[in-house]
């Protein structure tokens, strides 16, 4: 019997170190860090480049990117890094995460990073970013990315359809007006396109129709849902009559189709943000600030790099890493790279950054609409069941499942239950 | 007594053994485990859990959505299981004639096996797609449809189905082709001299003898089906409208999309009673009727 013990005991301590065995640490003086993250393509290489670029600058550090999949389920990969001690130092995470990954004693608070080193220059951070990563007292992240939904359209489909272009100052019903001209069943094509899988993709495009409106997600203190007012059925009802009366919208189910139709001119006008821009090679298109009712409110999505607790030392290296990622000339590459706006408001006067609105034309209305980013979705722990429950509604709506009113009390119901037992 | 104990066969025996024995231990028996203890918390994977009892499991008798998550796992299973175990075994009979290339459609059954889920499931998204899809585009042609397959809550689940039959029906045809190869020859000559027709040679000689692997099948395919994930995954999210959340699906989004750990490993619990109770049910009947030679 103890010669089993003494057998197995060996073995496991094996097995346990081969499965913690995930990189980092130091060698040689030189300390390894790891940054996760689901940049593919043109974004992939720019990070592989600005890596290179970093570690041959930073002879004391080794940074190594490793690409998750799909952004949309990272939360879950690194939840299971952290139970299996195998985070990175640094991930690429949702900002409509912040308030959950906040809750995990494996993410750094860095707000007295941030305190105690004034080369950051926080400020300098667009505000709908600082928004995004503070949550109660604590910051739980540096900006990854900013952007914001504008009305990206083809101009070959409205020239042919003699539309004039989205102007500024388009309401809701020229919109839709425009949409329902702009689709022709017998050739496949679509004025609008929609995300109608129910996800937060469905949710968010909800909320600036909603704000536009005039109403609210939740109440102020967030306590209550909000987003059944006669505000979000009016919003509702405008994706109802497009969707299942003029069929003027081509309902995407989850799988990003949309961006390849609509390079594929089968698709006139999207809500749609600048990561979608250096997909759109093969149309002349245009950008316009989004359609508007009470205003023009549109939603920005910032996300953010969370930082990983490993020890002193590597949290340093990570610090060093992004600071340097993150400051003007960098951020400036990397939007040169690959369309993204910049993080940074001084990055908007650097001499080179005439460059970027040259190469991609459009993201100056981007960088624009940042100032009609008004609101921001509330950062609650319970926010995904509220994501949830409003696109069950949405979706439903969209498929000309249920009436809008009727769909979003009952999805205001759970909510309200949700917010009211707090988990 | 010690030292004879030591040299027995015994301990050489658990010694070569030790390795799976412990693998399996650590990834099957440990979460199996602790499983059961999560189900007993209230835990949401990132701060120090609290333990409720059995409150999880008294939640979800209530949970609407548990309950309708049930139902469609059973409509699967129900319709997965027949048709892959019943069509595999007439492909296989199919293939098991001497015919030309046949050796090219044995291989052609078992590609999809051999093809990840993930490219089976983006392979359909567009085949199926419904307005731009070859599937709609080729009814079209012979004047049906359009159909909304993921995109239609009343057909999705059933397009689930025939995408995972599709999937998984060559390992079935492969496993029936193997039993068909050991059905002994002097049988049928037998009852072929008796007078019996094709028929009846099947249903009298040939079926009972592979009556073993079929309850095999049948077994194999129920565990599966209960468990299907993987293909609603990467189609259509468990919607449209939750018409494709089968209880792997909804324990995937109560787990990680909501951090309800407790409740996600409490309908982990349920499930793996549920496939315990079939499989025992299954075997039970099988071995009063299955023909071991």
């Amino acid at each position: 019997m103890k010669r089993m013990v003494s057998l197995v005991l060996p073995l496991l301590v094996l097995l346990a170190a081969a499965a913690s065995c995930g990189g980092g640490g130091s060698s040689n003086g030189v300390v390894n860090i790891t940054v996760w993250h689901g940049y593919e393509d043109v974004e992939g290489k720019a990070i592989n480049a600005a890596a290179k670029r970093f570690n041959d600058t930073h002879p004391k550090i080794h940074v190594t990117v490793q690409n998750y999949g799909n952004a949309d389920y990272a939360l879950q990969k690194v939840l299971t890094a952290i139970r299996g001690g195998a985070e990175p130092d640094i991930a690429y995470l949702y900002g409509s995460w912040a308030a959950n990954i906040a809750r995990s004693p494996a993410a750094v608070d860095l707000a007295p990073m941030i305190q105690s080193d004034p080369s950051i220059h926080w400020d300098d951070f667009w505000p709908a970013e600082r928004q995004a990563v503070q949550v109660g007292p604590k910051i739980i992240g540096v900006p990854a990315l900013v952007d914001n939904l504008a009305l990206v359209y083809n101009k070959k489909l409205f020239d042919q359809a003699g539309i004039p272009y989205p102007s500024d100052n388009w309401t809701w019903d020229d919109f839709r007006a425009a949409a329902k001209k702009l689709t022709d069943p017998s050739s496949k094509q679509f004025g609008w396109a929609y995300v109608a899988d129910g996800s937060e993709d469905t949710v968010w495009r909800f909320d600036a129709l909603l704000w536009q409106a005039g109403g609210d997600i939740l109440n102020s203190d967030n306590t209550k849902a909000e987003f059944n007012s006669p505000a979000g059925v009016k919003a509702a009802t405008l994706l109802q009559q497009m969707a299942t009366v003029d069929h003027s919208v081509y309902l995407d189910n989850g799988n990003g189709n949309y961006a390849n139709l609509f390079n594929s001119g089968k698709i006139a006008m999207l809500f749609t943000g600048p990561w979608d821009l250096s997909s759109f090679t093969d149309v002349n298109y245009g950008v316009q600030i989004l359609p508007g009712d009470l205003n023009h409110q549109t939603i920005s999505g910032p996300d953010q790099w969370v930082m990983f607790d490993k020890g002193s030392a590597q949290k340093q290296a990570a610090w060093t890493f992004l600071k340097w990622f993150t400051s003007p000339q960098e951020s400036l590459q990397w939007s040169l790279d690959t369309g993204d706006l910049p993080i940074r408001q001084s990055t908007t006067k650097l001499a080179q950054y005439s460059a970027y609105t040259k190469k991609y034309p459009g993201v100056g209305t981007f960088v624009v609409n940042l100032g009609n980013a008004a609101k921001a979705r509330p950062v609650i722990p319970t926010y995904n069941e509220i994501s949830q429950a409003m696109g069950q509604a949405i979706q439903a709506v969209l498929l000309g499942k249920a009436q809008p009113k009727q769909a979003l009390d009952s999805a205001a119901q759970q909510v309200d239950s949700v917010l009211a037992s707090g988990q | 007594m010690i030292r004879r104990a030591a040299r027995s066969e015994h301990v050489s025996g658990w010694l070569f053994v030790l390795p799976a024995v412990a693998l399996i231990g650590l990834f099957g028996i440990v979460p199996i485990i602790w499983g059961a203890i999560l189900s007993l918390q209230q835990n949401d994977l990132l701060t120090p859990p609290k333990w409720v009892g059995l409150d999880n499991y008294r939640t979800l008798i209530h949970d609407p959505v548990f309950r309708a998550s049930v139902h469609r796992t059973i409509v699967y299973t129900l319709l997965f299981v027949p048709i892959s175990v019943g069509g595999a075994l007439a492909i296989a009979i199919l293939l098991n004639r001497r015919i030309r290339f046949s050796r090219f459609y044995r291989t052609a059954v078992f590609i999809p096996v051999a093809t990840s889920t993930v490219a089976t499931g983006i392979i359909f998204n567009w085949l199926l797609e419904p307005t731009y899809g070859v599937a709609n585009y080729l009814l079209g042609q012979i004047g049906l449809g359009p159909y909304g397959y993921f995109q239609d809550p009343d057909q999705a689940l059933y397009s689930i189905v025939a995408m995972t039959v599709w999937g998984w029906i060559g390992f079935d045809v492969i496993v029936y082709l193997a039993a068909l190869q050991g059905v002994p020859e002097e049988l049928v000559e037998a009852a072929k001299l008796d007078g019996a027709g094709r028929w009846a040679i099947f249903r009298n000689v040939v079926f009972p003898l592979l009556s073993p692997t079929t309850l095999f099948l049948v077994v194999w395919s129920t565990i599966n089906a209960l468990q299907v994930f993987d293909e609603i995954y990467v189609t259509t999210h468990g919607g449209p409208l939750q018409a494709t959340t089968v209880m792997v699906y909804y324990l995937f989004n109560q787990a990680f999309e909501l951090f309800h750990g407790g409740y996600a490993a409490a309908i982990a619990y349920v499930l793996f009673l549920m496939t315990l109770v079939l499989s025992v049910v299954q075997l039970w009947i099988g071995n009063r009727r299955v023909y071991y030679s």
